[in-house]
Protein backbone atom coordinates (compact mmCIF):
# COMPACT_ATOMS: atom_id res chain seq x y z
CA UNK A 1 0.00 0.00 0.00
CA UNK A 2 1.33 3.41 -0.93
CA UNK A 3 0.80 6.39 1.36
CA UNK A 4 1.76 10.04 1.09
CA UNK A 5 2.78 11.73 4.35
CA UNK A 6 2.37 15.47 3.99
CA UNK A 7 3.95 18.15 6.11
CA UNK A 8 1.76 21.24 5.81
CA UNK A 9 2.37 24.69 7.20
CA UNK A 10 0.82 28.13 7.24
CA UNK A 11 2.80 30.95 5.69
CA UNK A 12 3.76 32.16 9.19
CA UNK A 13 5.13 28.71 10.09
CA UNK A 14 7.35 28.65 7.02
CA UNK A 15 8.61 32.18 7.80
CA UNK A 16 9.31 31.16 11.43
CA UNK A 17 11.33 28.14 10.27
CA UNK A 18 13.43 30.47 8.11
CA UNK A 19 14.33 32.53 11.20
CA UNK A 20 15.39 29.60 13.43
CA UNK A 21 19.00 29.63 14.65
CA UNK A 22 21.25 27.89 12.14
CA UNK A 23 22.09 24.99 14.49
CA UNK A 24 18.39 24.21 15.04
CA UNK A 25 17.78 24.18 11.27
CA UNK A 26 20.81 21.93 10.83
CA UNK A 27 19.55 19.52 13.51
CA UNK A 28 16.10 19.47 11.85
CA UNK A 29 17.58 18.74 8.42
CA UNK A 30 19.93 16.08 9.85
CA UNK A 31 16.89 14.37 11.40
CA UNK A 32 15.10 14.38 8.03
CA UNK A 33 18.18 12.97 6.27
CA UNK A 34 18.35 10.21 8.92
CA UNK A 35 14.65 9.42 8.47
CA UNK A 36 15.03 9.18 4.69
CA UNK A 37 18.07 6.93 5.09
CA UNK A 38 16.18 4.57 7.42
CA UNK A 39 13.22 4.44 5.01
CA UNK A 40 15.57 3.66 2.12
CA UNK A 41 17.19 0.86 4.12
CA UNK A 42 13.83 -0.67 5.05
CA UNK A 43 12.81 -0.51 1.38
CA UNK A 44 9.77 1.63 2.21
CA UNK A 45 10.84 4.94 0.65
CA UNK A 46 9.28 5.68 -2.75
CA UNK A 47 10.13 9.37 -2.87
CA UNK A 48 10.58 12.43 -0.70
CA UNK A 49 10.64 16.05 -1.77
CA UNK A 50 10.80 19.49 -0.22
CA UNK A 51 8.92 22.36 -1.82
CA UNK A 52 9.95 25.98 -2.18
CA UNK A 53 8.55 28.46 0.32
CA UNK A 54 4.89 29.64 0.15
CA UNK A 55 5.88 33.16 -0.97
CA UNK A 56 6.78 31.62 -4.35
CA UNK A 57 3.53 29.64 -4.68
CA UNK A 58 1.19 30.45 -7.57
CA UNK A 59 -2.39 29.55 -8.26
CA UNK A 60 -3.09 28.96 -11.94
CA UNK A 61 -6.41 28.67 -13.78
CA UNK A 62 -7.19 28.31 -17.46
CA UNK A 63 -8.78 31.39 -19.00
CA UNK A 64 -11.49 31.02 -21.67
CA UNK A 65 -8.78 30.77 -24.35
CA UNK A 66 -6.90 28.18 -22.29
CA UNK A 67 -4.07 30.60 -21.42
CA UNK A 68 -2.89 30.61 -17.79
CA UNK A 69 -4.28 33.17 -15.34
CA UNK A 70 -1.71 33.35 -12.54
CA UNK A 71 -2.41 34.58 -9.04
CA UNK A 72 -0.20 34.65 -5.98
CA UNK A 73 -2.76 35.67 -3.36
CA UNK A 74 -3.97 33.01 -0.92
CA UNK A 75 -6.34 33.18 2.05
CA UNK A 76 -4.66 33.68 5.46
CA UNK A 77 -5.91 30.20 6.54
CA UNK A 78 -4.28 28.45 3.56
CA UNK A 79 -2.11 25.44 4.39
CA UNK A 80 0.93 25.04 2.17
CA UNK A 81 2.63 21.74 1.50
CA UNK A 82 6.19 22.10 2.80
CA UNK A 83 7.34 18.62 1.88
CA UNK A 84 6.24 15.02 1.66
CA UNK A 85 7.25 11.39 1.77
CA UNK A 86 5.71 8.62 -0.29
CA UNK A 87 6.13 5.25 1.40
CA UNK A 88 5.24 1.71 0.43
CA UNK A 89 4.09 -0.08 3.57
CA UNK A 90 2.28 -3.25 4.66
CA UNK A 91 -0.59 -1.50 6.44
CA UNK A 92 -1.92 1.91 7.43
CA UNK A 93 -0.56 1.52 10.98
CA UNK A 94 2.99 1.43 9.63
CA UNK A 95 2.28 4.64 7.68
CA UNK A 96 1.02 6.25 10.91
CA UNK A 97 4.16 5.10 12.78
CA UNK A 98 6.42 6.69 10.14
CA UNK A 99 4.27 9.85 10.23
CA UNK A 100 4.66 9.98 14.03
CA UNK A 101 8.42 9.75 13.65
CA UNK A 102 8.41 12.64 11.15
CA UNK A 103 6.07 14.54 13.47
CA UNK A 104 8.66 14.43 16.26
CA UNK A 105 11.36 16.15 14.17
CA UNK A 106 13.42 18.52 16.33
CA UNK A 107 12.34 22.14 16.44
CA UNK A 108 13.71 25.15 18.29
CA UNK A 109 16.39 24.13 20.82
CA UNK A 110 15.97 20.52 19.64
CA UNK A 111 12.51 20.11 21.26
CA UNK A 112 10.32 17.65 19.27
CA UNK A 113 7.84 19.63 17.18
CA UNK A 114 5.06 17.01 17.24
CA UNK A 115 3.76 18.69 14.10
CA UNK A 116 0.67 17.37 12.32
CA UNK A 117 1.38 15.05 9.38
CA UNK A 118 -1.46 14.36 6.95
CA UNK A 119 -1.56 10.72 5.86
CA UNK A 120 -3.35 9.80 2.63
CA UNK A 121 -3.42 6.58 0.67
CA UNK A 122 -2.31 6.81 -2.96
CA UNK A 123 -4.67 5.11 -5.40
CA UNK A 124 -3.46 2.71 -8.06
CA UNK A 125 -5.78 4.27 -10.66
CA UNK A 126 -9.41 5.05 -11.46
CA UNK A 127 -12.03 2.27 -11.23
CA UNK A 128 -12.02 0.24 -14.52
CA UNK A 129 -15.61 1.22 -15.44
CA UNK A 130 -14.61 4.87 -15.58
CA UNK A 131 -11.78 4.33 -18.05
CA UNK B 1 13.38 22.94 -12.93
CA UNK B 2 10.96 20.62 -11.20
CA UNK B 3 7.48 21.83 -10.34
CA UNK B 4 4.60 20.19 -8.53
CA UNK B 5 1.09 20.98 -9.81
CA UNK B 6 -1.41 20.36 -7.03
CA UNK B 7 -5.12 19.86 -7.48
CA UNK B 8 -6.93 20.46 -4.16
CA UNK B 9 -10.53 20.91 -3.09
CA UNK B 10 -12.59 21.11 0.07
CA UNK B 11 -14.60 17.98 0.97
CA UNK B 12 -17.68 19.50 -0.71
CA UNK B 13 -15.79 19.56 -4.02
CA UNK B 14 -15.18 15.81 -3.80
CA UNK B 15 -18.86 15.17 -2.96
CA UNK B 16 -19.85 17.26 -6.00
CA UNK B 17 -17.44 15.37 -8.27
CA UNK B 18 -18.80 12.00 -7.11
CA UNK B 19 -22.27 13.06 -8.36
CA UNK B 20 -21.16 13.85 -11.92
CA UNK B 21 -22.84 11.74 -14.59
CA UNK B 22 -20.68 8.77 -15.55
CA UNK B 23 -19.97 10.09 -19.05
CA UNK B 24 -18.67 13.38 -17.62
CA UNK B 25 -16.39 11.48 -15.23
CA UNK B 26 -15.16 9.38 -18.13
CA UNK B 27 -14.46 12.49 -20.23
CA UNK B 28 -12.57 14.05 -17.33
CA UNK B 29 -10.44 10.93 -16.82
CA UNK B 30 -9.78 10.55 -20.54
CA UNK B 31 -8.49 14.14 -20.53
CA UNK B 32 -6.20 13.40 -17.58
CA UNK B 33 -4.83 10.29 -19.32
CA UNK B 34 -4.11 12.28 -22.51
CA UNK B 35 -2.45 15.00 -20.47
CA UNK B 36 -0.07 12.47 -18.83
CA UNK B 37 0.62 10.92 -22.24
CA UNK B 38 1.54 14.32 -23.72
CA UNK B 39 3.83 15.06 -20.79
CA UNK B 40 5.58 11.73 -21.30
CA UNK B 41 5.99 12.42 -25.02
CA UNK B 42 7.43 15.89 -24.40
CA UNK B 43 9.84 14.43 -21.80
CA UNK B 44 8.45 16.70 -19.07
CA UNK B 45 6.73 13.98 -17.05
CA UNK B 46 8.20 13.02 -13.69
CA UNK B 47 5.26 11.61 -11.73
CA UNK B 48 1.53 11.81 -11.19
CA UNK B 49 -0.69 10.34 -8.48
CA UNK B 50 -4.28 10.41 -7.33
CA UNK B 51 -5.04 10.24 -3.62
CA UNK B 52 -7.74 8.41 -1.68
CA UNK B 53 -10.74 10.49 -0.71
CA UNK B 54 -10.78 12.91 2.23
CA UNK B 55 -13.02 10.66 4.34
CA UNK B 56 -10.01 8.33 4.65
CA UNK B 57 -7.52 11.09 5.48
CA UNK B 58 -5.77 11.08 8.86
CA UNK B 59 -3.72 13.58 10.77
CA UNK B 60 -0.92 11.98 12.78
CA UNK B 61 1.17 13.54 15.53
CA UNK B 62 3.78 12.02 17.79
CA UNK B 63 2.68 11.74 21.41
CA UNK B 64 5.17 12.47 24.18
CA UNK B 65 6.31 8.81 23.97
CA UNK B 66 6.72 9.09 20.18
CA UNK B 67 3.70 6.83 19.46
CA UNK B 68 1.26 8.02 16.79
CA UNK B 69 -1.85 9.95 17.84
CA UNK B 70 -4.31 9.64 14.95
CA UNK B 71 -7.17 11.98 14.24
CA UNK B 72 -9.62 12.11 11.34
CA UNK B 73 -11.37 15.40 12.05
CA UNK B 74 -10.59 18.38 9.87
CA UNK B 75 -11.94 21.93 9.73
CA UNK B 76 -14.75 22.50 7.20
CA UNK B 77 -12.49 24.84 5.21
CA UNK B 78 -9.67 22.27 4.88
CA UNK B 79 -8.46 21.80 1.33
CA UNK B 80 -7.54 18.21 0.52
CA UNK B 81 -5.02 17.26 -2.12
CA UNK B 82 -6.87 15.22 -4.77
CA UNK B 83 -3.90 14.54 -7.00
CA UNK B 84 -0.75 16.05 -8.44
CA UNK B 85 1.68 16.08 -11.31
CA UNK B 86 5.43 16.60 -11.05
CA UNK B 87 6.95 18.05 -14.21
CA UNK B 88 10.48 18.93 -15.22
CA UNK B 89 10.35 22.10 -17.32
CA UNK B 90 12.59 24.83 -18.72
CA UNK B 91 10.87 27.76 -16.99
CA UNK B 92 8.15 28.65 -14.49
CA UNK B 93 6.04 29.96 -17.40
CA UNK B 94 5.98 26.48 -18.91
CA UNK B 95 4.83 25.07 -15.55
CA UNK B 96 2.01 27.67 -15.51
CA UNK B 97 1.02 26.68 -19.05
CA UNK B 98 0.82 23.02 -18.07
CA UNK B 99 -1.15 23.95 -14.94
CA UNK B 100 -3.60 25.90 -17.13
CA UNK B 101 -4.04 22.84 -19.31
CA UNK B 102 -4.81 20.68 -16.25
CA UNK B 103 -7.14 23.45 -15.02
CA UNK B 104 -9.16 23.26 -18.24
CA UNK B 105 -10.04 19.55 -17.75
CA UNK B 106 -13.66 19.03 -18.82
CA UNK B 107 -16.39 19.79 -16.28
CA UNK B 108 -19.98 18.44 -16.42
CA UNK B 109 -21.98 18.94 -19.65
CA UNK B 110 -18.73 19.00 -21.62
CA UNK B 111 -17.92 22.54 -20.51
CA UNK B 112 -14.30 23.65 -20.10
CA UNK B 113 -13.20 23.55 -16.49
CA UNK B 114 -11.15 26.23 -14.73
CA UNK B 115 -10.21 24.62 -11.43
CA UNK B 116 -7.37 26.24 -9.50
CA UNK B 117 -4.02 24.44 -9.71
CA UNK B 118 -1.33 25.35 -7.19
CA UNK B 119 2.15 25.49 -8.71
CA UNK B 120 5.16 24.95 -6.43
CA UNK B 121 8.80 24.54 -7.26
CA UNK B 122 10.46 21.41 -5.88
CA UNK B 123 13.80 22.05 -4.26
CA UNK B 124 16.83 19.94 -5.10
CA UNK B 125 17.81 19.83 -1.42
CA UNK B 126 18.81 22.04 1.48
CA UNK B 127 21.55 24.66 0.95
CA UNK B 128 24.98 23.02 1.57
CA UNK B 129 25.72 25.17 4.64
CA UNK B 130 22.67 23.73 6.40
CA UNK B 131 23.81 20.13 6.02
Amino acid sequence: MKYILMMNTMKAGAAAFGSWPKQDIQAHIAFMIGLNKDLKESGELVSAEGLSFPDQAKLVRAGKDGAPITDGVFPESKEFLAGYWIVEVKNPERAYAIAARASAAPGLSGVPMNMPIEVRQIMSGPPPDLL
Amino acid sequence: MKYMLLMSAPKSGFDWYAKWPKKDLQANMAFMRDFSKELKESGEFVATEGLAWPDQAKIVRAGSDGAPITDGIFPESKEFLAGYWIVDVESPERAYQLAARASSAPAPEGTQGSMPIEVRQIMSGPPPDLL
